[in-house]
């Protein structure tokens, strides 16, 4: 497939050396996007003596996390060891793997903007397109989202709640696309030329050592133009083409290094 | 099914036109719950899930609220926040949270309890103590009123860092105020045993100083690799028993550079070091190596405002003061902001009691503090009365249990979280009412004994109003800063007491334990949260199985290996465990998480992994007669 240009590329630097592994993110992101805590019990299971629990909330295989933090390793032995942490949100692929896959376009990639689309309603839960995405950014709803009693008053309104059997990923906080776009339009300024930080994803918001920076990568007044160039900067696997839209920067040689095998084993796990 | 088949359907666009239709009309579940619209707002308050407090913002739509952000104008928080304060509302609406007051696992009414309290504070004479698990509200000074009225000073923190350096500050080297630290200014940054962009002090502010330090150095020394030692230029490892020592062998070089400073015993700290913590002498005693503390020295001397940040025993920070007081950089030292109430003890007064060597009352308070989980052993009350939002080991073994608002929901305030490089004051209004048959703290204390205020209201507006603040600039959010510095001609370098103190003792097991702290795991007082779970790496959790780390040869050493399951045992306990190797542990050294291991709580603690706290092993520091987890060892079984 073809990489996909747009005027506008809405786009990830991701500072490394700054990014502590700290998690706020990945709960920022939970909340933003009304995912909900994995439990065992269902309450509106009323047969649930007789069938089998739900997933635990630690089992990893089965939460969604669209943002994930992925930590790294020199490789060295003690007491030369260094260790990095990587944050991996959904990469919004230029030539994105998932898209050609899936039978019934519930993916795409064909906005202003260059964000990878998941249309839920659409969506059939084949899962192609996980198996095809090499960042291993989608995420598939093995049990239908319920919050344990209480917590489903506090919702955000970015995305309703996602049923069981559907696949969801990062789609840069769309909604908050959206919103600083009308907000242009209100205020009689161009939406199609928004300033630096009019739109940001909800990780970058919460970042406490402003380790995410956000903005159009074509646009040379948001900072993400200049830092996605700096020659500290690289994408993971960039060798399969894919031309992520997602950029991380590390004056360590050895992060650098592992953008390209960063999950072939050896250092790296979760 | 073969391939071909497979090939055929997938470019059939009929069967999947259907199924399309078929997942749109599988997807509208009752029970999924439906969104509500409205106005989206941001409103300023204060969060108190760690220790230190931070300032936040609370995200609402239509009134209700679902998100935490971080409050830009406000130094604490500076635009971010912790993991903790991510998932402040998803606590607020769980339900885990106490829904009216519990006498003995029954509910009783408000009056009742009032009633029950009221007798058993007029029968405890002055045998009342409080436990406090907030290092920075305004309600310790109710609680500390309280104590005074019935003539006790029994007044407990939680063991922390900051009690540590109280004691050192205030306590050894005779200086007033509080210290704190120019991290966004300093050009070398030495994290002398704290982990301060992880979980030590008002971690958000830290780290928003560590991203907008341009170009200064940041050194992190300790037994273990953390989270902040992953983006620091430099690890230094040194063991937590050693960090005194280490930090003694630096004022060496310091020393002999021509450093001084005009304090009464200069000249006996100055013979004390030279003699007794010279680089040989603290490399024998430590494992350090005389090169790297000299390195870090170099980068000490040569920087123009350089801080040294301890963590850790009494000794350890006595040593650190000592050491910023010669290097002249970054250590601050901030006033204490005036009292509301008048019969409240200072700060320091409230740091003074050490709660490791025991808590034995007839009536006891607890304040969101959870000792029934951290120190099994050493709290001892007639009566216990726990106040708290959530239920913990804590409200579980209490005998009354009485429910306060979450704190989006009450009045509160922060006074300069410990740690900070400026006295600051932060307030918090309500965000959305309570919904639960909660009462705050303050009130229910006012009501007991008449200290002169009739709600904690009040005594809040006393308090901005004793400060000096602007009402109004604070319910928005902004902090109130004060810029005055305490005199600190008087301080001493505790020299008699520090040249024994350093001295590292370490356990009898056979390897050390380094135990640390992961915000998103949780803290002494606060559970991993509702959405944390997720987040916690397979470097602490499994499953339900707790993992320790620790290096290739100490494994070896121990005769284990990746995922071996162990036994490990200390202090008054045991823990199993799931051995992990990670390089970036000294050798010699486990390091393992605290905060998991819960007995009470919902699902996204209870029962996950194991209870570090139980095989630590709490110690006397020589001459400072401060107890210490630092020295720590545990014997490793494989089971
Ligand atoms: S919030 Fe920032 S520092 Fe924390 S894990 Fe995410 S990117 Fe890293
Ligand atoms: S990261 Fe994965 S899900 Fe995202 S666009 Fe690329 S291939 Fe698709």
């Amino acid at each position: 497939m073809q990489v996909k240009e747009f005027k506008i590329k809405w786009g990830m630097v991701i500072d490394i050396d700054k990014c502590t592994g700290c998690g706020a993110c990945m709960i920022g992101c939970q909340v933003e996007n009304n995912i909900a805590p994995m439990t065992k019990k269902d309450p509106y299971n009323y047969v649930q003596a007789l069938t089998k629990d739900r997933d635990d909330p630690s089992n990893k295989l089965r939460t969604l996390t669209w943002m994930n933090i992925y930590e790294l390793s020199n490789g060295q032995p003690y007491p030369n060891h260094e260790t990095a942490y990587l944050p991996r949100p959904c990469m919004q692929c230029g030539s994105p793997a998932c898209v050609p896959v899936c039978p019934v376009v519930a993916t795409d990639k064909n906005e202003e903007g260059g964000i990878v689309s998941q249309i839920y309603p659409r969506c059939i839960g084949c899962r192609y397109c996980m198996a095809a995405c090499p960042y291993h950014a989608r995420y598939f709803n093995w049990w239908d989202p319920l919050w344990p009693e209480g917590m489903d008053k506090g919702l955000s309104t970015a995305v309703s709640p996602r049923p069981r059997g559907v696949v969801e990923k990062c789609n840069f906080c769309h909604s908050r696309y959206l919103d600083a776009k009308d907000k242009a339009r209100q205020e009689g300024s161009d939406p199609m030329n928004l300033p630096d930080g009019a739109y940001v994803t909800a990780c970058t918001d919460i970042c406490p050592t402003k380790a995410i920076h956000f903005g159009d990568l074509n646009n040379p007044e948001h900072k993400v133009y200049e830092l996605s160039r700096s020659k500290h900067a690289f994408r993971l696997l960039e060798k399969l083409g894919l031309h992520p839209q997602v950029y991380y920067m590390s004056e360590r040689e050895w992060v650098r290094k592992q953008g390209d095998n960063y999950n072939a084993g050896g250092g790296a796990h979760h | 099914m073969t391939v071909g088949a497979t090939v055929g359907i997938l470019f059939t666009p009929t069967v999947w036109k259907a199924l399309d239709d078929v997942s749109i009309w599988t997807q509208n579940w009752p029970w999924i719950p439906r969104l509500k619209y409205g106005e989206n707002k941001a409103v300023a308050t204060v969060s108190k899930m760690c220790e230190s407090g931070c300032a936040v913002k609370v995200r609402t739509v239509a009134g209700e609220a679902f998100g935490t952000m971080g409050n830009t104008e406000n130094p604490i928080s500076g635009g971010g926040v912790c993991p903790l304060c991510a998932n402040g509302v998803q606590v607020k609406n769980s339900p885990n949270r106490i829904k009216s007051p519990m006498l003995k696992g029954e509910a009783v009414t408000w009056d009742k309890a009032k009633e029950i309290v009221a007798e058993k504070l007029a029968a405890a004479g002055s045998k009342v103590a409080v436990i406090s698990g907030d290092q920075t509200g305004t309600i310790n000074e109710v609680f500390s009123a309280l104590l005074a009225s019935k003539g006790s000073d029994a007044f407990y923190a939680m063991p922390c860092d900051m009690q540590s350096a109280c004691k050192a500050w205030n306590g050894l080297m005779g200086g007033s105020g509080q210290v704190g630290y120019d991290m966004k200014g300093a050009d070398v940054v030495l994290l002398a045993g704290a982990d301060a962009l992880e979980s030590w002090g008002p971690t958000v502010a830290n780290m928003k100083a560590f991203a907008d330090n341009e170009g200064g150095k940041f050194i992190f020394a300790g037994p273990f690799q953390t989270k902040t030692a992953s983006v620091t230029s430099k690890w230094v490892p040194v063991p937590a028993e050693g960090m005194a020592a280490f930090t003694l062998g630096i004022c060496y070089y310091v020393l002999q550079a021509g450093k001084s400073v005009p304090a009464a015993d200069f000249d006996q700290f100055k013979a004390m070091v030279m003699s007794g913590y010279t680089p040989a002498k603290v490399e024998a005693a430590t494992g350090v190596k005389a090169d790297a503390m000299a390195e870090v020295a170099k980068q000490l001397l040569t920087a123009k405002s350089p801080v040294v940040v301890p963590g850790g025993s009494v000794g350890a920070h006595a040593a650190a003061f000592a050491l910023n007081l010669l290097l002249g950089g970054g250590m601050k030292v901030l006033p204490e902001f005036a009292k509301a109430v008048g019969s409240a003890m200072s700060r320091a007064e409230m740091m003074k009691n050490d709660i490791l060597q025991g808590v034995n009352a007839d009536l006891l308070f607890v304040y969101e503090a959870n000792p029934a989980y951290v120190l099994a052993d050493q709290v001892k009350a007639g009566f216990t009365v726990a106040f708290d939002c959530v239920n913990t080991e804590t409200t579980a073994a209490a005998d009354l249990v009485l429910p306060i608002p979450h704190s989006y929901e009450r009045v509160d305030d922060l006074a300069s979280p410990y740690g900070l490089p400026q006295a600051t004051y932060t307030m918090g209004a309500p965000v959305c009412k309570a919904s639960l048959d909660v009462m705050n703290a303050g009130d229910f204390v006012l009501g007991l004994a008449d200290l002169g205020f009739e709600s904690f209201q009040e005594v809040i507006d006393a308090k901005v109003s004793a400060i000096g603040a602007d009402a109004d600039s604070l319910v928005e959010g902004n902090a109130f800063v004060l810029d005055e510095t305490p005199d600190v001609s008087g301080v001493t370098l505790a020299a008699s007491v520090l040249g024994k103190a350093a001295s590292p003792v370490k356990g009898t097991g056979a390897v050390a334990v380094a135990p640390y702290t992961l915000l998103n795991v949780g803290t002494a007082n606060q559970a991993t949260t509702p959405n944390a779970p997720c987040t916690i790496s397979n470097n602490q959790l499994v499953g339900d199985k707790l993992v320790v780390m620790m290096n290739g040869t100490t494994a070896k050493k121990l005769g284990v290996s990746v995922g071996s399951k162990v036994k490990l045992s200390g202090g008054s306990g045991e823990c199993q465990a799931l051995v992990q190797l990670f390089e970036g542990v000294m050798d010699g050294v486990v390091a393992a998480p605290l905060g998991m291991g819960h007995t009470t709580g919902d699902e996204f603690s209870k029962g996950k992994g194991d209870n570090v706290y139980k095989i630590l092993t709490v110690s006397s520091e020589a001459a400072t007669g401060a107890s210490t987890w630092a020295g720590s060892t545990v014997n490793v079984a494989k089971i």
